[in-house]
This record gives C-alpha cells, sequence and structure tokens, in this order.
C-alpha cells in the first residue's frame, strides 16, 4: 500500500469509498435526545410528516390541521417525525491475545469502517482502545462529520499493540467515560476469564446496542498441535501443560463453539447481534459480503 | 499350557528401563511451550469431566502405556522366548537326511524333488533352532556321512543343506543310525530326526539307543525304471536280460535302447505297467476280476561278441516319471574265454573230476603255465604254481589257522554243513567217512574262526572240515581234510563239488555271468601293487585311492549313475547303474521295525524344535512403534479440514 496516495494506510481508497456509501442498520432505534439523522419512535418537530390523531385537551394549536377541520369539522393533530442523533461507540480490544495473526490489523480496519459509517451518516461517533488492566483506555473523543475522519484513522493507526485487558473490564471502563445512546461496536476476541453478562446487562442498559464481533485468528479455530505441550498465555504469561493435545482438540471445539452460542445468546437477548469472523478473512469479503448478507450494514 | 521359556533370561535386567521410562514420561521434561492467545478455552477443556474420565485419562497416557509395551516387547525378545514343542527341549539333535536315488524322485512334472522337500523342512527347523542348540546334519544313503559336526552355527548349516545333493544309491539306513550312535559318545542326544520319503527298508538291524523322529515325506509321482541288468554266458554269446518296472499305479509306454560299445543295436516300444494300487486292488476284487497284471517287462537280447563289450540301457519313457537315473544302466560284458585252472598232477583225483568239466585250461598240461590263473587247487602248506583267484587247499591247515586247530589221525565224521554254500550246493556229505580228524585247541570256539577271517562251511564233532575265507579280492576254500583219505572221492557229490569250486571261480573270473554293477562302490580292481589311482564319473566325480600290496583297488565309491574310467591304460570303463527295485519303486514304508519289537511310525506332521519367539516380539515391538508415531501424528478426529 502506498501511504503517499492512500488516505489512510488501514485500508485501500476504494475499500474506504464504499465503505463511505455504507450505513450501519441498528436492530432497534436508540437515539439521543440531540437532533440527528435518526427517526426517533416518538413524534417530533421534523419537517417530514409521521401520522394524525384526534386533538385532545391540552395539545398545542398550532400542529391542528385546520384544512382537515374545515372539511370535516373536526380537530385533527398533525404529528411530525422526530429526527435524533444516535451515538456510535467503537471498542477496539489491544491487548496482546489480539496480537496474534491478523486479528488486531482487522479490528482497527473494521473499527475504521463502522467509524466512516458513523461520520457519514452524521453520527457522533468515539472509539476506545483498550490495552493494559491498570491504564484507563485510550480515548477517542465523540466526534462528528467527515473533518473527523482523519483523526479517526490517525487514532486507530497509533494503537499500541499488547496488554491484559479483559473485554468485560474494557466494557465497564468505557461505559464509565460514555454517555449517549446508539450502538457499541465490540471488536475483540472474548477469551476471557471472566463474565460476559454483566458487561452486556451494562451496555443494554446504557442503551447501547452491541454489534459484537469476534475475530479469531487460526491457531484459535483450527489449532494444529499434538503432543503434550506447555501453553503460555500471552496476556498473563501463566502456563498450562496439557497431554495430548491432539485427543483434546475436539473439546476444544466443543468449548469454542459453546463460547461462541454463549456470546450469540447473549446479544440476541439484549437486542444485539454477534458475529465470529477468521481474522485472516479479507476485509472487503467482512465488510461487503459478510456483514451486508447478515443485515449489519447496507 | 506350557509357558514359554527363555535362553537368554539374564536380559530380564533390561526390565529396570521401566522405571526411568516412567519417571522421565511423567517429568515431561521436553514438554515444547506454546504461546497462545489465552489459555481460556484451554482451562475449560482441562476441567471437563468428560475429559478427566478414566478412559480419557487412559488415552492420554496411550503413549506412555505404548512406550511401556514396546520397552516389554523389546526386553522380551531379548530374553529370547521360546514355545517349548511336543518333544522335550533337547540341545543336540542329530538330523539324518536319506540322499539315496529315491529322494530324487518328482512329485509332478516340473515339480521339486523329495530332497528339495526335506531340506526345505529342514530349512526351517534350522531357522528355528536357539541358541543353546545344536543340529548335526547326516547325509544317509548306501553309507551315512557326517556333514557338520554338532553346530549352531545357522549359516554353516544352510550353506551344507544348501550343497546337499541325492546320491543314486539305494537306502540303508543302518549306517545312519550307527553314526548318530557314534555321535552320542561325545554328544548327549536324546532325540533323532530321519528326513526320508520312506523308500527304505523297513526292517533295520539295530537297537535304538535314542528316540527318533521319522519324518516321511510324500512318495514321489509315477516312474519306470531299470531294475536288473544281467547275462549269461551262453554256448553263442552272451543272454543278456533287463527288468523294467514301473512305481505302484503307473501305466506307460516307454521306448528303450540298447548301445554295444556305444553303438545303438536295438530300440523297441513297449509298455510297462506298474503293481496296482490299492484302490485297483479293491475295484477288482468288487467286480470279481481276476485278471493278472504283470508287474514290469522282462528283456532279453542275445550278444555274440569275441571281445570285452560294454553294453548301455537306456529307457525314454513318453510319459511323467518321477526318477531319471534308474533310466540307465551299464553292463560290462569281458572277454570270452576258457577258465584258466592249475591243479598239480599229484592230486589225481581232482584232475579226473576237472576233466569232464568243459570250458577250462588245466595246468600243469601241454602249454606253459601261466603266471596268474582264476583257480588253483593245492594240497600242501608250501605255496607253488600260479597266482589264483580261488583256491582250494585240500589236506593241511593253514598257517593262520594252526593255532586254532590241528590235524590228527583218526576219523572224522561231518555233522552240519552249510548246504547253501556255493561250494557245498547239492553235495551230500552225509555218513562220509574222513580219515583226518581236526581237533580244536583248548579254548578255541566258533568265534576265533571269524576274528581270523574264516567262515565255517562244514564242521565235525571235534573241528571243523571246510573253511572258506573271502578277502583281499581273492577266495580261499580250506579242506582240512584230503578227499583221498576220505569216501567223498566215491561219492557222486565229489564231481559236484569240483564243479561248484569251477562255477565259483568261473564266477569270480566273471566268465559266468555279468550284473551290471550297482553305484555305492566298485568291486576291487586288480592293478599295479601299491599305486595311486585316480578315478573319474560322472557330474565331475574324482576320487583318488591306493592299490594294495596285492594291486587291488578297492574301496571306490561310484555314487552316479554312469561311466567310470580309472586312469590306467589296461583297464576298461565301469559302469554303474542303480538298478534297485526298491528305489525305481518308490514305495515309501509307514514305519519302520527294529528288533524286540520295537517300531517306529511316520509322522507326516511337520518337526517342530522349539518355537523361538524373539522374531515375534520383534515385530510386535516394531508395530508398537509404528502405533506410537501414527498415534502421536495423526490427525485428531473432529477437527474441521
Amino acid at each position: 500500500m502506498d501511504n503517499s496516495t492512500q488516505f489512510t494506510s488501514l485500508m485501500e481508497n476504494s475499500t474506504l469509498a464504499r465503505a463511505e456509501r455504507m450505513r450501519m442498520l441498528p436492530m432497534r432505534r436508540r437515539t439521543n435526545r440531540s437532533r440527528g439523522e435518526h427517526l426517533a419512535g416518538k413524534g417530533g418537530t421534523s419537517t417530514e410528516f409521521n401520522d394524525y390523531r384526534d386533538y385532545v385537551a391540552g395539545d398545542d394549536m398550532r400542529y391542528v390541521d385546520w384544512n382537515i377541520f374545515s372539511r370535516l369539522n373536526r380537530p385533527y393533530v398533525k404529528q411530525y417525525r422526530h429526527e435524533e442523533e444516535m451515538h456510535v461507540v467503537i471498542l477496539v480490544d489491544a491487548s496482546a491475545s489480539m496480537q496474534f495473526g491478523d486479528k488486531f490489523t482487522r479490528a482497527r480496519q473494521l473499527a475504521a469502517c463502522f467509524a466512516v459509517m458513523g461520520l457519514m451518516n452524521i453520527e457522533k461517533v468515539s472509539v476506545f482502545a483498550c490495552q493494559h488492566a491498570t491504564q484507563t483506555p485510550l480515548i477517542l473523543a465523540p466526534c462528528t462529520g467527515r473533518i473527523s475522519m482523519k483523526r479517526i484513522f490517525k487514532f486507530l493507526e497509533d494503537i499500541p499493540p499488547g496488554g491484559d485487558f479483559p473485554i468485560e473490564k474494557a466494557v465497564e471502563s468505557v461505559l464509565v467515560q460514555h454517555r449517549g445512546r446508539g450502538i457499541a461496536v465490540l471488536l475483540s476476541d472474548f477469551l476471557t476469564f471472566g463474565a460476559l453478562e454483566r458487561p452486556m446487562n451494562m451496555l443494554f442498559s446504557a442503551g447501547l446496542e452491541v454489534f459484537a464481533i469476534q475475530l479469531l485468528s487460526g491457531i484459535e479455530l483450527n489449532p494444529d498441535l499434538t503432543g503434550d505441550l506447555r501453553f503460555v498465555d500471552a496476556e498473563t504469561g501463566h502456563t498450562l501443560d496439557v497431554s495430548s493435545v491432539g485427543d483434546l482438540l475436539g473439546f476444544y471445539h466443543e468449548h469454542l463453539n459453546g463460547l461462541q452460542e454463549h456470546l450469540s445468546t447473549l446479544c440476541r437477548q439484549r437486542s444485539g447481534r454477534f458475529i465470529c469472523l477468521d481474522s485472516s478473512q479479507p476485509l472487503e469479503e467482512i465488510l461487503f459480503d459478510v456483514l451486508k448478507r447478515k443485515g449489519w450494514v447496507q | 499350557m506350557t509357558l514359554p521359556g527363555f535362553s537368554a533370561l539374564i536380559n530380564a535386567w533390561w526390565f529396570l528401563l521401566l522405571i526411568p521410562l516412567v519417571i522421565f514420561y511423567f517429568l515431561k521434561l521436553r514438554r515444547p511451550r506454546v504461546e497462545i492467545p489465552s489459555l481460556a478455552l484451554w482451562r475449560q477443556v482441562i476441567t471437563d469431566q468428560r475429559v478427566n474420565s478414566p478412559f480419557q485419562k487412559f488415552r492420554r497416557n496411550l503413549l506412555l502405556l505404548l512406550q511401556i509395551l514396546l520397552l516389554c516387547a523389546l526386553v522380551i525378545g531379548a530374553m529370547q522366548p521360546y514355545l517349548y514343542s511336543n518333544a522335550r527341549h533337547v540341545q543336540n539333535l542329530p538330523v539324518m537326511i536319506d540322499t539315496s536315488a529315491s529322494m530324487a524322485a518328482l512329485d509332478e512334472p516340473g515339480g521339486r524333488s523329495r530332497l528339495a522337500e526335506a531340506k526345505e523342512k529342514i530349512g526351517r527347523l534350522i531357522d528355528d533352532l536357539l541358541p543353546d542348540q545344536q543340529i548335526c546334519l547326516i547325509s544317509v544313503n548306501s553309507t551315512a556321512r557326517r556333514l557338520t559336526d554338532f553346530t549352531n552355527n545357522k549359516r554353516l548349516l544352510r550353506e551344507t543343506l544348501a550343497g546337499l545333493q541325492p546320491t543314486h544309491v539305494p537306502s540303508r539306513l543302518v549306517d545312519g543310525f550307527r553314526l548318530t550312535q557314534a555321535l552320542s559318545r561325545g554328544n548327549s542326544i536324546e532325540t533323532a530326526i530321519l528326513m526320508s520319503d520312506g523308500n527304505v527298508p523297513q526292517d533295520i538291524e539295530f537297537e535304538l539307543p535314542f528316540k527318533l523322529n521319522f519324518q516321511k515325506l510324500k512318495p514321489g509321482g509315477t516312474n519306470v525304471g531299470i531294475v536288473d541288468f544281467n547275462a549269461r554266458r551262453s554256448r553263442n554269446g552272451w543272454e543278456v536280460f533287463a527288468r523294467i518296472e514301473g512305481a505302484p499305479g503307473t501305466k506307460m509306454q516307454a521306448e528303450y535302447e540298447l548301445l554295444q560299445n556305444g553303438q545303438k543295436i536295438k530300440t523297441e516300444l513297449i509298455s510297462i505297467e506298474g503293481p496296482r494300487v490299492a484302490a485297483e486292488k479293491a475295484v477288482e476284487v468288487e467286480n470279481e476280476k481276476k485278471v493278472d497284471h504283470p508287474a514290469g517287462e522282462r528283456l532279453m537280447f542275445k550278444i555274440s561278441t569275441d571281445t570285452a563289450a560294454m553294453l548301455e540301457l537306456r529307457l525314454k519313457p513318453d510319459g511323467f516319471d518321477a526318477l531319471d537315473v534308474d533310466n540307465y544302466a551299464y553292463l560290462s560284458l569281458p572277454r570270452p574265454r576258457q577258465l584258466e585252472v592249475y591243479c598239480p598232477e599229484e592230486m589225481k583225483s581232482f584232475r579226473n573230476a576237472l576233466a569232464i568239466v568243459p570250458g577250462l585250461n588245466l595246468y600243469p598240461g601241454p602249454d606253459a603255465t601261466p603266471s596268474a590263473v582264476d583257480l588253483k587247487f593245492a594240497e600242501g602248506p608250501v605255496s607253488t604254481g600260479p597266482e589264483a583267484r580261488v583256491n582250494l587247499n585240500v589236506g593241511f591247515v593253514p598257517d593262520d589257522l594252526s593255532a586254532l586247530v590241528e590235524l590228527e589221525s583218526g576219523l572224522a565224521e561231518i555233522v552240519d554243513w552249510q548246504r547253501t554254500a556255493p561250494l557245498l550246493q547239492h553235495v551230500q556229505l552225509l555218513d562220509v567217512q574222513i580219515g583226518d580228524q581236526p581237533k580244536l585247541a583248548a579254548g578255541i570256539s566258533e568265534r576265533d574262526f571269524e576274528a581270523a577271517g574264516y567262515e565255517i562251511l562244514a564242521e565235525s564233532r571235534t573241528g571243523p572240515l571246510i573253511l572258506e575265507r573271502p578277502g583281499d579280492g581273492r577266495l580261499d576254500l580250506c579242506m582240512l581234510f584230503h578227499p583221498d583219505r576220505s569216501s567223498l572221492v566215491f561219492r557222486v557229490g565229489f564231481p559236484i563239488l569240483v564243479q561248484n569250486v569251477t562255477q565259483i571261480a568261473l564266477s569270480r573270473a566273471r566268465l559266468l555271468d555279468a550284473k551290471a554293477i550297482p553305484t555305492g562302490e566298485i568291486p576291487a580292481r586288480k592293478l599295479e601293487p601299491e599305486k595311486e589311482y585316480q578315478i573319474s564319473g560322472p557330474s565331475g566325480y574324482t576320487e583318488t585311492g591306493t592299490s594294495d600290496k596285492n594291486g587291488y583297488l578297492m574301496g571306490m565309491n561310484a555314487p552316479y549313475v554312469g561311466q567310470y574310467e580309472i586312469n590306467s591304460p589296461d583297464t576298461e570303463r565301469i559302469g554303474a547303474s542303480l538298478v534297485s527295485t526298491q528305489e525305481t519303486s518308490l514305495v515309501s514304508v509307514d514305519k519302520l521295525n527294529f528288533p524286540e519289537n520295537v517300531s517306529v511310525s511316520a509322522g507326516d506332521a511337520e518337526v517342530k524344535g522349539d518355537q523361538p519367539l524373539w522374531g515375534w516380539f520383534a515385530a510386535i515391538g516394531l508395530g508398537l512403534l509404528v502405533v506410537e508415531w501414527w498415534f502421536f501424528q495423526k490427525k485428531p478426529a473432529g477437527v474441521p479440514g
């Protein structure tokens, strides 16, 4: 990739151009009170007509449709849609476990794409990068508009890898600082010893619809290991001796599938979405094929 | 159930290697480190209840189990286990291999010889030889020969076995047994193996001092061969007889050729039918047929020749013939001549008796006495006259018997004589009065005469009267009394006795008849004394021997059918033939009879020595190694492709 001609080192210009024309499709409307591009469920004061209803005492007389009243001799109140702003929170897991394969790169690329979609649809976009459990996450303050695109790319490009921040703690740290409803895009491998119910509940309570994307590398999806091995945790440095690894791979796959099923259930129960991606999959295929077909973006 | 034994039990110490094997396995000193993103999933896997089930634990330690099994297999293999055979564990095992002519018989067209089959069986026995066991290979045909010492050198045994070839001589097992008995003096022998096709004499005059395992091979197929080839003098030359027989169940046509000095003189196609087998006989009895099948074909030829001739009879069967060597027979016909007899003029009674015998030249006579004659009569201990092959000494005690018997004046009467002896055939000696009385020396018995080489043909109450001593190519007949001092000369038996002597001389001079010389040993030849001769025969056979002081070359072998030649200008070629009814018939016996009602039955089952098992354990070890490698390297089940 020639950096001199590329807008960002995270993706090709053509991919960026296509991402700019896309938008996220949340399942439910979770918007802020501030005006934005997203229609609110309740009535509002925008110029887009929504419906009529009977006039009741106390209604603002200004919203009575006098033309109807003249024809029907009954007062009807004219209702308009309310367009609100949606906040897109992108959480990038930058811990050491994400350094395997292309997981971290793919996470930053997807974060950039979702941020571009948010910016191009006049959303507030904030990005959090979690590294060390003892440190606060790196934060890109909420920004909006195309003008912020360069800032976001710069932020994502400069995230240093490494650390031991578990995803459940990272979510809590993010929610301490975040305000606003919208979408929370979680880009992580979700390989954690902690429980994931609590962060999911917190996200749901905060009015954020979860877009959970699990990125796994080849050694996690299809570990080609045999014999007696001593596994070393990349984040904590803890070791685990496992004998006859080859015999246990069947169980490993069962537990991996179980984790994915568990994550999917957690998200679905909270009106969220979950998908597991192979980090070796090309970005374009993920973005323009997988996510589109799943209805995450359009 | 028989537990296996171990030849090298000391190697069990290697089982101690199990301790470091287990220790090192659990120490896992060389467990490779693999960095992974998170232990989260693997910790779940390890704590999975199914993973910690006993079966899974067993599977997880399967490598250890395989390694223990591998080590055990190798150590047990090093301990050299063996399974006891039915026989006791023998350390010295003599193996007598029948190498007679019938062992060259094939079982089918293009098939294997009996000896090849025996070699294969013995080869397996050698392969199974344990380190503390030794085998001695003995070749048995008409004689016995030790091929190897007791050894466990498998290479030597295999090489010796590979070089073993069938001879063209009939079977005679007793020599093999005697040789084995002789070997038992230096080595403890409990069991001996006899590997034969069963074409052997059934009754064996030998008392078995060891257990005999008679392994009988399948007999050969159909066979025809020449079983007799001889000639008899006739007025005009020779009448030659040949007998061709077949093995039981054989029925085929064959063409024979008769060659005289290499020139074909007759050829004819004949039909040969062997004796009926038991099944055919049973069918005939059932059908009440009584057809007398001639067993073989008898041929007769008339040969007129003034010189010595070598006859060769060749048989060419038109079907499968299991044994080839019995299709050739050789017969040497000597030059026809008068019998040369020397009888001193003082022995008038003998000369009178000889005068009526036709076809002999009597000396002294008108012609000069030759230096050697065929028959010589003598009546005194002082040797006068020419040398002779057959000597009849009358009226005195030979020098070598002077210590055993002495002659006294007195009346003697013959009490017993060998009526079947050639000298006394058709001679009635009953009531013959004899004026010389032999008297045995004190403490002398018949055995002393046998020890001196004499056989008593007739004896009186006080001692022997007529004796014979064969040997050294000559025959000495001794009448210790003089017929002139007995009533024998007045009896009809006297000229018959003289006639018998001339017949013996004729036979010894090979003027009466001629027989095919059987393979085995060449008859003694009179050559220059104390000179080394080399005899060469078929199949590149050569042997060197030295004639004795009398010029007799004896003890020369003729193991193969064919013509032999002695490197002497005066000797004619000698033909050796199988001419054995037993070998040609290929009939096999199922039981060998020994004295005192001891018999050994043949066993068709393969000889099984103690079965060594180390090879199996080595193979199991190799298999375990392969399984362990495969198990270690295999792609686990359940992993997506």
